[in-house]
């Protein structure tokens, strides 16, 4: 016989441990466990029993792997923790004593640096290890950059934050790696590929942040501290991949007057040939000699240089130069007919996004969100963004009368002329102002999502869809994939339906219209003996209480009727010839309960549709109903584990299908309503 | 001259201040070590003062003579000489020549160099001798010898050292000269005169010159007024000895001061100078590649990466599509729902253009739980099935492939009042007989309907089985009423010569029951006796009942072997003695055995036996198992646990046996299940079906494999129809499909279907219900 082993000295009981435990055995306190475990990216775990992986019996606990702890025992970070509390041990000692000035001097010269270097490399051993993990890190970072200043975010961790973030995305304006972007609710999402890696992050508009009183900021510090070290070791690989310098030059007046992105120049490795990538493009980029330049540089100078000869002949038209350009990439491919299968391809390359607005010059309106326009423009190609002077230093004019202006990106309501103010005299030196709602001839006019449609789309969009002041096309998010079931409202309403259910919705509107029209009926009567009563506002009463009631009963009805409607397709097995009889009897119930709510029962209306209803409708629901009866007879001989799996599939297609349905009949009664307005 | 001058001098001097004398001369006793320079005059006083010495030098007698002379000097003098220790010339001498080399180099007798050092005379080894040129040297003479000569010796360099003058001369030369007050013997050099002293600028000059205070009447020891006591206290503030500190001058200071000194001097220390700003190296900047020497490493097995946000949807734009905004119903229940609890943590909002669109307000909020999420969730591996459901449904063969089987109520036959107990279809499918609770039999004609016989076999007892004997070539019914078994010829349905040829083949057996005579009188009163068969009474004799069986037990079940010849009955009450509670019967002997003499094993007394169709076996169930006897062998063969608590049926499926070798049971149980069993497989079943919601009282196959049916009859009112194909293949196991929910009888008294049975040709069957009515299905 083996030996019997003691009890909780093998398997989950060894192998899982509590966090209480785990803190006691690294002797350090509750927040500087946590900041451990952010920094080396522990996490707790699941044991498979709780049971057996806790020696107590309470049954709330975090487990982490006993390995994991171990592991940790070793970290250097773990004593840099203890001689920091030592150290706020003696800054509290002299502060007691009223020691001021030792305090500080002990706080400034005897604080330990914590370096996460090591960390990162632990945790990612190699460059795509880190890529893959940037999206939380961009994230919060962004957020942190717009943050205001406090004592719980010094302004040095927004410096900070605001510096890596301008020099992520000068790295992807410069490689031309942005692919998508997304105006959502909570903020612009953007996604970027880098090395094959799929990176999204979500920045927030420029708003004040609210923050809600259960926001722990340390929590948060401590992931800033470990994101910043990972992205500044992020950026400097991607800037020596690209042969540029970093940190890139950062001019601080620029940035004080507003510049963001344009304070930072970027500069080639060999410290003799500056090349000023960005900002103006009339800087003239010289030309590297053959030192090992990687060829992206180069072929970026070459952008430039090209981007320059571009300004004289700008009329030139820029079908020819795609088609100069578009030698070597993937085309295409179209199925002609429809029912053949669509190959996957790859989506836009570098090139081919960095061509997309190259030959453009734009200038954004004051009320224009200047930073991502400027963001997004400039990654997919364009050298020449203008804007207002209000809105910062670095642009490429502050002139909006400029004649090399071919864009211009506003977001102002079409006025009428009358409404609008006269134009305060135009002071000299400073630069003219154009009257506001006049439009300069030669120019294209849109609205900011233009830009954004375009880039995801991959191609320029039509422009006059987006002109100021017109109602856009619906803004959709470009990570949505068109699944079996679900909705989408590219697609016409009659691609996605199934079988008759158009038909269906279209019987049932018309009952629910004459549910309405016998509610409206019964609304104006009730309106109308209120009226006499008691002398309302005849209106409100009107449109409020015959809105409400109308909605109110006819889902309600409807409701009934779904159930009416289920109910015989349980005894169905027993009389299917039974229908005619039991469409007899649902339009007697059916007087019945209109005689009993007192309303003039139309039976030649009624009679009419219901016709109308065993014709078609009712072909579907008896099909629907054998289905049905299929299905369940199939269940009936699975066994019971394959029965709850095959259940919670069906559930969550269910609630697809569901939701699909629901958008479609919503469509549905909209482009009804559309209809009915043009007529 | 001078010296004696001096000498004089400071005798007159000693001589104002004799009470001193005693403080001076401790102070030369204890300097010992008087310098060399010094020695000189002291050589010349002591010449000139030491008188009662023990050296030898006989001038210092003179001298004595001379002090003798003198009055109270003595005693000062007599002192002196002990510590100024005159030196001899010898001495002075040797000590002279201590730089020579105070050795000889002789050779010893090996030849050797040998040095040979002067004896020390340890007497005059004094470092203090010292060499004096004017000492006599006359050696050791008396003086004497030289009273009539005017020297008295001669120096060391042979000059005459010359007699001092004597007391008398001196005298008169002083005499001779007279000094005035005060002289001085100088001149003042202002005047040009000599200088006199008055007697206070004497007094004045002898204090400055014995450091005396010049003030008038200044006492230096005046008596000590103690601020710090020297006494000893006798309750001390500290009992603690002094420490060294107090009195031994601080080496550590002195260090620290000859540090600072040196720092000065050597330029480290300078002067003052404020902090300056020190240039704060920032950090943050990266200026080295972390991947440099990249090697890709594999996650650890058991690390699961934190999961991406999902991107988002269409409903998260700033301008959706207008069907994903939602409706006023949608609205408020969103607000209404907790924010924990609802499914999407905004409502989607059409701004219209992006200038209207405002702040998130949760935006921070949802980053802070994302980093919450990130360090503080548990993350479990969830493989997310991403298979079509319809992959998982069984592949079933379509109902049409399936068909025929019953699907609706044809017939429905009515005249029995009370319960239809049970029922069962003539070989060759044209009749039904069935009893109930009235105590009749019936038999009707199938496709009609239309009752063709009846007879009362009981009054009070209802008709608890009936059973048609198998095979085309008579026409006899076996039915159980009360505690008889009766067996019926029915008249005039079938045609005459199978009427005939049934009554003799119940006939036949009355005479072999003659030829064995009757057991005796006290064999027949045993309780296990067999029963003897007996003829009816007129009544029922011409209702059409052959032979009556007194069994003295209600037996709930017959069946026939398929031979027709035998047939076994069940009497499964709980009161009935487990010896008579089975007995097989014998049509052509009119004979009756009882089998088993024991209760069967595994629970409960025995429900119900059919013999196998093909095989010489006998299934006999219980409450909880079947059992298989070899009746050729008289052996059990085949022990069946269906697992149910109480069996009320089972059916062996009728060619299972010859087609693939293997039997097949279905088991009806009152616990609300239809069991399935593969006897080649297990004695457990294969398949467990539970559809019904009340027990099952009958199950049947359809008989002669013709239709791979079977039905099963419940409390619930309902049939339930299934396809269960047994293929010859031994691998594969038997299939069985759900077909047909057959609903149709109403429920009587918690009772629904009691029996069921198939048509033997067709795909239809037949049910008795509770409610009085049978009914066909087709």
């Amino acid at each position: 016989m083996a030996k019997i082993k003691k009890k909780g000295t093998h398997g989950q009981a060894k192998n899982y441990i509590t966090r209480t435990q785990a803190v006691r055995k690294l002797q350090i306190s509750l927040p500087d466990f946590r900041r451990l475990c952010i920094f080396k990216g522990i996490y707790p775990r699941e044991p498979r029993n709780k049971k057996k992986a806790s020696k107590t019996s309470t049954p709330n606990t975090t487990f982490y792997y006993t390995k994991d702890i171990q592991y940790l025992l070793h970290e250097p970070l773990l004593a840099k923790f203890r001689e920091q509390k030592a150290l706020a041990k003696k800054i509290a000692r002299s502060l007691g004593r009223g020691e001021v000035s030792d305090a500080a001097r002990l706080e400034k010269n005897h604080a330990p640096k914590l370096t996460l270097d090591h960390v990162i490399k632990e945790r990612y051993p190699t460059f795509i290890d880190a890529l893959r993990d940037l999206d939380d890190a961009l994230s919060l970072l962004f957020l942190f950059a717009t943050l205001p200043s406090s004592d719980h975010v010094p302004h040095k961790t927004i410096a900070l934050c605001q510096r890596l973030c301008h020099e992520f995305q000068h790295y992807l304006i410069m490689t031309n790696s942005l692919r998508k972007s997304f105006l959502s609710i909570k903020g612009i999402y953007y996604q970027a590929t880098i090395q094959g890696q799929d990176i999204m992050w979500l920045v927030p508009y420029r708003f004040v942040q609210r923050v809600n009183g259960d926001v722990d900021y340390r929590i948060m510090a401590t992931f800033v501290d470990f994101y910043t070290t990972l992205l500044g070791f992020v950026n400097f690989r991607l800037y020596s991949s690209i042969g540029l310098r970093y940190p890139p030059k950062f001019d601080t007046r620029s940035d004080e007057n507003g510049a963001e992105l344009a304070a930072f120049t970027l500069e080639s490795r060999n410290a003799t040939e500056g090349m000023k990538a960005i900002g103006s493009s009339k800087s003239k980029a010289i030309e590297n000699s053959k030192t090992e330049v990687s060829k992206d540089v180069q072929a970026k100078v070459d952008k430039v240089i090209k981007s320059a000869g571009l300004d004289q002949a700008e009329d030139e038209p820029m079908a020819d130069k795609n088609d100069e350009e578009s030698t070597d990439a993937i085309d295409r491919f179209e199925p002609a007919a429809p029912e053949a299968d669509t190959l996957p391809q790859p989506d836009m390359s570098g090139n081919e996004a960095g061509a997309l607005f190259a030959p453009f010059t734009f200038y954004i309106s004051r009320e224009a969100p200047k930073a991502p326009l400027e963001f997004i423009l400039r990654s997919f190609g364009c050298k020449r963004v203008g804007w207002d002077a209000v809105m910062g230093d670095g642009a490429f004019t502050h002139d909006e009368t400029d004649p090399r202006i071919t864009h211009q990106i506003v977001d102002r309501p079409q006025l009428p002329e009358g409404s609008l103010p006269a134009v305060p005299a135009v002071a000299e030196g400073s630069t003219p102002k154009v009257k506001p709602g006049t439009r300069i001839p030669g120019r294209t006019y849109v609205q900011p999502q233009w830009v954004w449609d375009c880039i995801n789309e991959g191609k320029l969009l039509r422009a006059d869809l987006y002109g100021p002041g017109t109602t856009l096309p619906p803004h959709l998010s470009p990570w949505v994939k068109a699944s079996r079931g679900g909705y989408d409202p590219r697609a016409s309403l009659a691609e996605q339906e199934a079988e008759g259910e158009a038909e269906i919705a279209e019987e049932e509107e018309e009952e629910e219209e004459d549910a309405d029209d016998s509610d409206e009926e019964m609304a104006d009567e009730s309106v109308s003996k209120k009226a006499a009563v008691a002398e309302d506002s005849e209106e409100e009463s009107v449109d409020g209480g015959m809105d409400v009631a109308g909605t109110d009963d006819d889902e309600s009805e409807s409701d009934e009727e779904e159930e009416e409607e289920e109910f015989p397709g349980v005894d169905e097995a027993a009389s299917e010839s039974d229908d005619d009889d039991e469409a007899a009897r649902n339009q007697h119930q059916r007087e019945l309960e209109a005689e009993a709510a007192g309303l003039p029962f139309s039976a030649g209306a009624t009679e009419e549709s219901s016709k109308k209803k065993s014709t078609k409708s009712k072909k579907l629901a008896a099909k629907k109903r054998q289905e049905d009866e299929e299905l369940e007879r199939q269940k009936m001989m699975m066994s019971r584990k394959k029965r709850k799996l095959l259940e919670k599939m069906m559930y969550s297609n269910k609630k697809t299908s569901d939701e699909a349905a629901k958008l479609r009949s919503k469509r549905r009664k909209l482009e009804k309503g559309d209809k009915a307005a043009k007529k | 001259m001078d010296a004696r001058k001096a000498s004089k001098k400071r005798k007159a001097i000693t001589r104002d201040v004799e009470e001193e004398a005693g403080v001076f001369s401790g102070d030369e006793l204890s300097a010992e070590n008087l310098d060399g320079a010094l020695s000189d005059n002291n050589n010349e006083l002591s010449g000139s003062e030491e008188e009662d010495s023990d050296s030898e030098i006989e001038l210092i007698d003179d001298f004595s003579d001379e002090d003798d002379e003198e009055d109270e000097d003595e005693l000062d003098s007599d002192e002196l000489p002990s510590d100024t220790e005159p030196e001899t010339p010898k001495l002075s001498k040797s000590i002279l020549t201590d730089h020579e080399p105070n050795f000889r180099v002789v050779k010893d007798a090996n030849g050797n160099d040998r040095y040979l050092y002067d004896e020390i005379n340890p007497d005059d080894n004094s470092d203090y001798s010292e060499a004096d040129e004017n000492a006599n040297t006359i050696g050791d003479i008396p003086l004497t010898f030289y009273d009539q000569y005017p020297h008295i010796g001669y120096d060391i360099n042979g000059k005459k050292i010359m007699r001092p003058a004597k007391g008398e001369a001196l005298d008169a030369l002083l005499d001779s000269i007279e000094v005035p007050k005060g002289w001085t013997g100088l001149t003042d050099p202002s005047t040009g005169k000599p200088l006199e002293l008055s007697q206070e600028e004497l007094e004045l000059l002898k204090k400055v010159q014995m450091n005396e205070s010049t003030v008038d009447g200044y006492n230096p020891y005046e008596p000590l007024v103690e601020s710090f006591s020297s006494q000893l206290e006798i309750m001390p503030l500290s009992a603690a000895p002094e420490p060294k500190r107090r009195f031994v001058p601080s080496k550590h200071e002195a260090k620290r001061v000859m540090k600072i000194v040196k720092a000065i001097r050597e330029g480290r220390i300078l002067p003052y100078r404020p902090p300056e700003e020190r240039e704060e190296k920032d950090e943050t900047l990266i200026n080295y590649d972390l991947w440099a020497d990249e090697v890709p490493r594999a996650d650890h097995v058991m690390h699961i990466p934190a999961p991406k946000l999902p991107p988002p949807g269409y409903e998260e734009s700033y301008h959706p599509p207008p069907e994903y905004l939602p409706d006023k119903k949608e609205r408020k229940e969103w607000e209404q729902t907790d924010p924990e609890d609802r499914e999407k943590e905004f409502l989607p909002n059409d701004f219209g253009s992006l200038r209207r669109v405002p702040g998130y307000d949760n935006f921070v909020q949802e980053k802070f739980e994302r980093c919450l999420d990130l360090y503080l969730a548990p993350r479990v591996r969830r493989s997310k099935l991403n298979i079509d459901p319809e992959s998982l449904l069984p592949k079933l063969p379509s109902p049409e492939e399936l068909k025929p089987f019953p699907t609706t109520c044809a017939t429905v036959f009515r005249g029995h009042k009370g319960r239809v107990r049970s029922l069962h279809v003539d070989p060759t499918g044209i009749w039904l007989a069935t009893g109930g609770d009235d105590g009749t039999v019936r038999v009707w004609e199938i496709l009609t309907g239309r009752q063709l016989w009846s007879a009362k076999l009981s009054d009070e007892d209802a008709v608890n089985v009936v059973r048609w004997r198998p095979g085309k070539d008579a026409v006899v019914l076996a039915a159980a009423a009360g505690d008889d078994l009766f067996l019926i010829v029915p008249p005039t349905i079938a045609a005459p010569e199978i009427e005939r040829a049934s009554l003799d083949l119940l006939d036949a057996g009355w005479g072999y029951a003659a030829s064995n005579p009757a057991p005796s009188g006290a064999d027949a009163l045993k309780k296990n006796n067999p029963p003897q068969w007996i003829r009816p009474s007129s009544e029922l004799a011409d209702a059409g009942v052959c032979a009556v069986i007194p069994l003295r037990y209600v037996a709930k079940s017959i069946s026939w072997h398929r031979r027709g010849d035998y047939f076994v009955t069940v009497c499964s009450g709980a009161s009935t003695p487990a010896s008579v509670a089975i007995s097989i019967h014998t049509v052509s002997k009119h004979l009756t055995q009882y089998p088993f003499r024991r209760r069967l094993k595994g629970g409960g007394p025995p429900q119900t036996a059919h013999f196998h169709p093909s095989k010489p076996i006998l299934f006999v169930a219980n409450q909880r198992s079947i059992r298989g006897y070899d009746l050729s062998r008289q052996l059990l063969v085949k022990i069946v646990q269906p697992g149910a608590r109480w069996i009320s049926s089972f059916d062996i499926h009728p060619t299972s046996s010859t087609a693939s070798g293997g039997d097949n049971i279905i088991v009806g149980s009152y616990d609300r299940r239809l069991l399935w069993h593969d006897l080649d497989l297990s004695q457990r079943p294969y398949k467990t079906l539970r559809y019904h919601r009340k027990a099952i009282r009958a199950v049947k196959f359809h008989p002669g494999g013709r239709y791979p049916l079977f039905a099963d009859a419940s409390d619930d009112g309902s049939l339930q129809i299934f396809h269960g194909s047994v293929t010859g293949d031994m691998l594969s196991n038997a299939s069985i499909v759900p077909l047909k929910v057959l609903k149709g009888h109403k429920i009587t008294g918690e009772l629904g279907v009691l029996d069921i049975d198939w048509h033997p040709r067709e795909a239809w069957c037949v049910s008795a219900g509770a409610d009085g009515t049978c009914r066909l299905w087709m």
